[in-house]
């Protein structure tokens, strides 16, 4: 029968994006995006009011994660850049700057949405064909048989998050670390599939960035294990050591079926029994020449007596997240079972050590021939901690997507003002069966055109946040930034050195122009060039395929925003 | 009451309002310039959707009669893939024009026998001039004309192209062969949520096809096999128990404890050792198996998935031809026979995730690929897919016949029993039906024949010197015929001899005269609507039904009858005018006009745009709603009855019929 209760109807909203409060979040969460931008970012806390943690961050990821937002229209958008995040680890912000500007820029115009979003994806095509194709004079090919490009990669994605707080010299650690644990994780020998190894971050709070270290292996921490002690472990006749892994429990009190009942007679005991077995094993294990056990969850305290009395090392409480790399590492398989042992199930090992860093003790596991390791991270406060271990896994992961692809886009706002620059003047010289195609007149192309090239531009806009000016140069199409404070000048080039991304000098008239925020900018004449110098040290780099699917996805979420005719909210 | 029961005029009215508050809350979102709408679970999830039918239930309508409209605009989109909101915009300017039209019972039973008299000979007669014949392979570029406007009403603007290449890619490669097509598409509307995955966060031009099928989980062992491996399905844990849900073990002694923990572990590995023997690499199963089991496959060199659902099984299932293993018979070491083959079975990155990737060999026509589903958010791929399994639904039925009802002489009474006739299909009882055709329509045949004779010397005078070329189109048409479905041979080529000319007699000379025009009304055939016929997208079906409804209306000597003749008439025309309604104002001015004025004038109709729609889908969609509004206007005697509106709710309106 039906319910009882009163079924609230629906809330019906049409044109949501023309509702006040839709337009206010938009604009508030605009200004929260566009000021954590970039290396001079202002950082945001993040607290709930009544005690806990602090954040200070000024990360999509992280803001977006604690941000609540009460426009469905605009939770379409977090969303989406929380799963480009997901996908990508970096261009978070880029993608939600340029989603907002464009919606801003786009609900202002008096061309219906569906026309508009036809023109826009001519448009995207037109910027993902130019970034794609050989002559695209903003990106810069990476060549893995030197470091230069990647230091360079790996520095634009540390240096690009303030609240990590770090010095000129921490950076330049930190980025040989980062780079030293993706190196790492590359296989020496590739066969037809390579997998790409893991990099285990341990966390070490309080302590200085420069203390920072990469290991090869695996650390496990150990707070019972005395120092000073020498490590007698036993080793195979090729001096390397065998271990195995246990992820079945081993202390002694897996008896409890999942379903069912066991009813034990008076007098038997299953502790005994399953001690017995325990103990079974622990003899296998030392009649096998076995050297380390590592068991994921605890080893009974009698067993590892029996293990240690017979010059065999046991480490327990490993945990699941240990135990794929620790089984890739070691080539061991994990024993589910102990009732039963075979011999193919070990692995090896080639050392193992105690490492102590600040006050944990740590088991080190050294392999052979590895591609897994551990990276000690430290930094002074625990937020500031959190936040380099987001930049340092995003500066990994960005290296990763790189291999796949290797190229790099200019940073500093350089690849936006270019590719605006080159979006003005492609759309300036269409042939009018574009328009046809598109269903629109050439006014309403250029009206879009110009929206999407200054909302390209709002980004690298962004960038500044100190009230210099922002300067675009005719020749290249770059992003130029002006000190502020600095009287009125009639010539730019007395005030200007470098580009954002630092490719260009000031060596030549560049015909520079103040990169304006409403008015249209002028069309230059002919592409934007490609920068004759290849310098390839201390340029700014963002990440290839991070950026190309943050521009698409940003345009593709601000389609469907403006796509969306009505909402219809459920109330129960 | 019976007073009450005398007027149920008042009603169309109100009937009327609720349909048009209906109608204007799915116009916003109709042809392809209408906008998506988000609806917002209760849970808080947010998905875009055009769907008529997900916009339809999002409402949550109070009132019955609406209720009862919604659920038949749903139960047509169910049936045919499209039209729900088509639906309801048709019905309300069916019910609007029927109360400007003074209502009452007799318009009522005229919209039968207008159905009888005038849409179905609109429809034979008037609409078959103008329709094309989709092949029965549908090569791949009918495809992608009658999937881009349908995804064109479902999709936002930017996404219908890239979708509708995907789809059609999808059918091509799942069905190299075009006779394999049509199981090919049964199968992709059946198991679609089996045959796609998403990745939110990536561009939808990430989007691509994959060979095999890919299960949205990671390998529980992984084991890399080189080339082909079989495969082995298992629906309960491999894993003896030692004990279940309400049985008691009881120990009796340590050693007998011992004793059965080691028999266990021993069966376990004996049993994947088995399975390594029949050189079984993969074993999929629908049930978590323990960890002894994963460590077994392991070590023998056996790659396990886990959970999978019972949709995977079942698709796998049908692709391979295999049934899950049951490994506790008598003789557990009984050779294993029922394996799937892959030819390659290995790890796959989407997004994020780990996932299985598994090239299944099929036993049958369909060859498994999977389509990678890519968008900036979970609720964008979830709108995709739901779009995409129903444009299969929608490709199925165009390959569906309405077959005429005898003669139009049934009057009223007369129920529209538009049998499904899907040609693909050789079942026996279709060849039944066939045949029954034939036998009953003999004198039809006959007359048809003579029919064609007359005909064929009807275009000699009108083109004398293309005649010979006429005949070779005619005989093309018929082996056409012939190569798709041998069982209908007999009866196509007796029917379809005055249907071919009447066809390229149209296509050269469109009814210069009046007279061809009745030499072809009197032409029979079997059915009203052929397999595969097509229109160009875009209002035309409606434009052309309306100029046809009026012009044998004024055949009709019923006054009422043609009375609805107009006022459905005038209602078609409500959907092409949603359709323009965003362009310039008078865009659809222009489009009737010209539409209509070469339709006078027997010139071919305006047509540029490359989109093609069923016939089939949308005649239906008349039909349905013709249905819907008698069915209301009779439901309306009983509310009619009924004093207060709550009273509705607690007794059964049934009873006191």
């Amino acid at each position: 029968m039906s319910r009882l209760e009163a079924k609230k109807p629906p809330l019906f909203i049409s044109e949501p994006l023309t509702k006040d409060t839709v337009c206010q979040s938009l604009l508030l969460l605009s200004r929260i995006f566009k000021s954590s931008y970039g290396p001079a970012g202002r950082l945001k806390q993040l607290h709930n009011g009544v005690g806990g943690c602090v954040c200070t961050t000024s990360q999509s990821s992280a803001l977006l994660r604690h941000l609540s937002v009460s426009s469905p229209v605009l939770r379409v958008l977090t969303a989406s850049v929380q799963n480009h995040v997901s996908r990508c680890s970096d261009c978070g912000l880029f993608t939600a700057i340029l989603c907002c500007s464009l919606i801003e820029n786009f609900r202002s115009l008096n061309v219906a949405p569906c026309t508009v979003i036809k023109i826009t994806k001519n448009l995207l095509s037109l910027c993902t064909d130019y970034l794609k194709s050989e002559a695209c004079g903003c990106r810069v090919s990476v060549d893995f048989s030197s470091v230069e490009t990647l230091v360079c990669l790996v520095r634009s994605v540390l240096t690009s998050k303030p609240a990590c707080m770090l010095n000129k010299t921490e950076v330049e650690h930190l980025t040989t670390l980062v780079l030293k644990a993706f190196l790492f994780t590359v296989p020496c020998h590739v066969e037809t599939n390579a997998v790409l190894g893991k990099c285990v971050i341990i966390p070490v709070k309080g302590r200085r960035v420069m203390d920072s270290t990469v290991l090869p292996g695996l650390l496990i921490e150990t707070p019972e294990i005395q120092l000073g002690k020498p490590l007698a472990v036993k080793r195979t006749g090729s001096s390397m050591i065998k271990i195995a892994l246990f992820c079945a429990s081993m202390s002694g009190d897996s008896f409890s079926p999942e379903e069912g009942t066991i009813a034990v007679r008076h007098g038997t005991s299953l502790e005994m029994s399953e001690l017995n077995q325990l103990l079974n094993v622990g003899k296998q294990l030392v009649h096998d020449g076995v050297g380390l056990v590592v068991c994921q969850k605890v080893i009974h305290p009698a067993l590892k007596q029996y293990l240690k009395e017979n010059h065999v090392m046991a480490v327990d409480r490993a945990g699941l997240s240990l135990m794929e790399p620790l089984s890739r590492m070691t080539g061991s398989k994990p024993v589910a079972s102990i009732h039963s042992l075979s011999p193919g199930c070990y692995g090896s090992l080639k050392d193992v050590s105690i490492e102590r860093v600040a006050s944990k003790h740590f088991v080190h596991l050294i392999p052979g021939d590895t591609v897994i390791c551990s990276l000690i991270l430290c930094n002074r406060s625990e937020t500031a901690w959190d936040e380099l271990k987001r930049v340092c896994e995003t500066a990994e992961h960005v290296l990763q997507l790189t291999m796949k692809e290797p190229l790099a886009l200019l940073g500093g706002g350089c690849t936006e003002t270019h590719l605006a620059s080159y979006i003005r003047y492609k759309s300036s010289s269409l042939s009018t069966s574009t328009f046809q195609d598109l269903g629109c007149s050439q006014t309403q192309y250029q009206l879009v055109a110009d929206g999407f090239c200054r909302s390209l531009e709002s980004v690298a806009r962004s960038l500044n946040h100190d009230g210099g000016e922002i300067l675009t140069d005719m020749v290249y199409g770059h992003c130029w930034f002006v000190p502020s404070g600095l009287p009125s000048v009639s010539n730019w080039s007395d005030v200007v050195s470098k580009c954002g991304c630092g490719i260009n000098g000031n060596t030549e008239d560049l015909s520079w122009r103040i990169l304006e925020g409403q008015s249209c900018s002028p069309v230059i004449q002919g592409c934007p060039k490609e920068p004759s110098v290849k310098v390839t040290d201390f340029l700014t780099l963002d990440c290839f395929a991070a950026k190309c699917s943050g521009l698409q996805v940003a345009l593709e979420t601000a389609n469907l925003v403006l796509d969306l005719s009505y909402v219809i909210e459920d109330q129960n | 009451m019976a007073a009450a029961m005398a007027e149920p005029v008042p009603e169309l009215p109100r009937l009327w309002q609720e349909a048009a508050a209906l109608a204007g809350a799915v116009r916003g979102a109709l042809g392809p310039r209408g906008g998506r709408a988000l609806l917002l679970r209760p849970t808080g999830e947010a998905v875009p959707t055009r769907d008529g039918r997900r916009l339809l239930e999002a409402l949550r309508l109070e009132p019955p009669a609406a209720r009862v409209m919604a659920a038949r605009a749903c139960s047509h989109r169910a049936a045919t893939g499209d039209g729900a909101k088509s639906f309801v915009v048709l019905l309300a300017a069916v019910l609007g024009g029927l109360r400007a039209a003074g209502g009452g019972a007799g318009l009522r039973r005229a919209l039968r026998a207008f159905e009888a008299q005038v849409l179905e000979r609109a429809a034979a007669r008037g609409l078959r001039r103008h329709w094309r014949t989709a092949p029965p392979g549908l090569p791949e570029a009918r495809l992608e004309a009658l999937l881009e406007p349908y995804l064109a009403g479902r999709l936002g603007p930017g996404e219908r192209r890239r979708l509708a290449r995907l789809c059609a890619e999808l059918c091509r490669r799942c069905a190299p062969t075009a006779a394999a097509r049509p199981e090919a598409l049964r199968l992709l509307a059946r198991r679609f949520a089996a045959l796609h995955a998403a990745v939110p966060g990536l561009p939808l031009a990430s989007s691509t096809i994959l060979p095999g099928i890919v299960l949205r989980r990671d390998f529980a062992a992984y084991c890399p096999a080189e080339g082909e491996l079989r495969a082995l399905l298992v629906t309960e844990p491999l894993q003896p128990a030692l004990t279940a849900p309400g049985v008691e073990f009881v120990v009796d002694s340590e050693g007998q404890y011992e004793a059965s923990l080691r028999w266990i572990t021993r069966r376990t590995e004996a049993l994947v050792k088995h399975l390594q023997s029949n050189s079984v690499k993969l074993l999929l199963s629908s049930t978590k198996q323990d960890e002894l089991v994963i460590y077994y496959a392991q070590l023998y060199g056996v790659s396990v998935v886990e959970c999978l659902l019972s949709e995977e099984m079942a698709l796998i299932s049908e692709i391979t031809g295999v049934s899950p293993y049951a490994p506790f018979g008598d003789d557990m070491y009984r050779e294993i026979t029922e394996t799937a083959v892959a030819s390659f079975c290995q790890p796959l990155l989407l997004g994020s995730k780990r996932c299985v990737h598994i090239g299944f060999t099929s036993v049958c026509a369909f060859q498994p690929h999977c389509l990678i589903l890519c968008g900036p958010v979970d609720g964008v791929n979830e709108q995709h897919a739901a779009a995409l399994q129903e444009a299969f639904t929608m490709l199925q039925q165009l390959f569906k016949t309405v077959d005429q009802r005898g003669e139009c002489k049934a009057e009223g009474e007369s129920q529209n029993k538009a049998s499904d006739v899907c040609s693909w299909d050789s079942s026996p009882t279709q060849k039944q039906i066939v045949v029954e055709n034939i036998s009953c329509n003999s004198n039809q045949v006959s007359e048809c024949q003579l029919k064609a004779l007359s005909d064929e010397t009807e275009t000699k005078i009108l083109a004398p010197d293309k005649s010979s070329s006429l005949v070779d189109k005619q005989k093309s048409y018929s082996t056409a015929v012939l190569a798709c479905n041998a069982d209908t041979v007999t009866a196509c080529e007796l029917l379809d001899v005055g249907k071919g000319l009447e066809k390229t007699c149209c296509n050269i000379v469109p009814f210069k005269q009046e007279e061809s025009c009745v030499g072809i009304a009197q032409d029979h055939s079997s059915s009203l609507i052929e397999a595969g016929s097509v229109l160009p997208v875009g209002g035309y079906f409606e434009i052309l039904l309306h100029y046809y409804i009026q012009y044998y209306a004024k055949q009709c000597q019923q006054s009422e009858v043609a009375v609805v003749s107009n006022v459905v008439a005038d209602a078609l025309l409500s959907i092409p005018k949603a359709l323009y309604r965003t362009t310039e104002l008078d865009s659809f001015t222009k489009f009737y006009l010209k539409a209509v004025n070469s339709l006078r004038k027997n010139q071919p109709l305006p047509g540029n745009k490359e989109g093609l729609e069923s016939v089939y889908c949308k005649y239906q969609l008349v039909v349905s709603v013709l249905h819907c509004v008698t069915e209301l206007l009779s439901i309306d005697l009983i509310i009619g009855i009924k004093q207060p509106v709550q009273k509705i709710e607690d007794h059964d309106s049934e009873d006191d019929f």
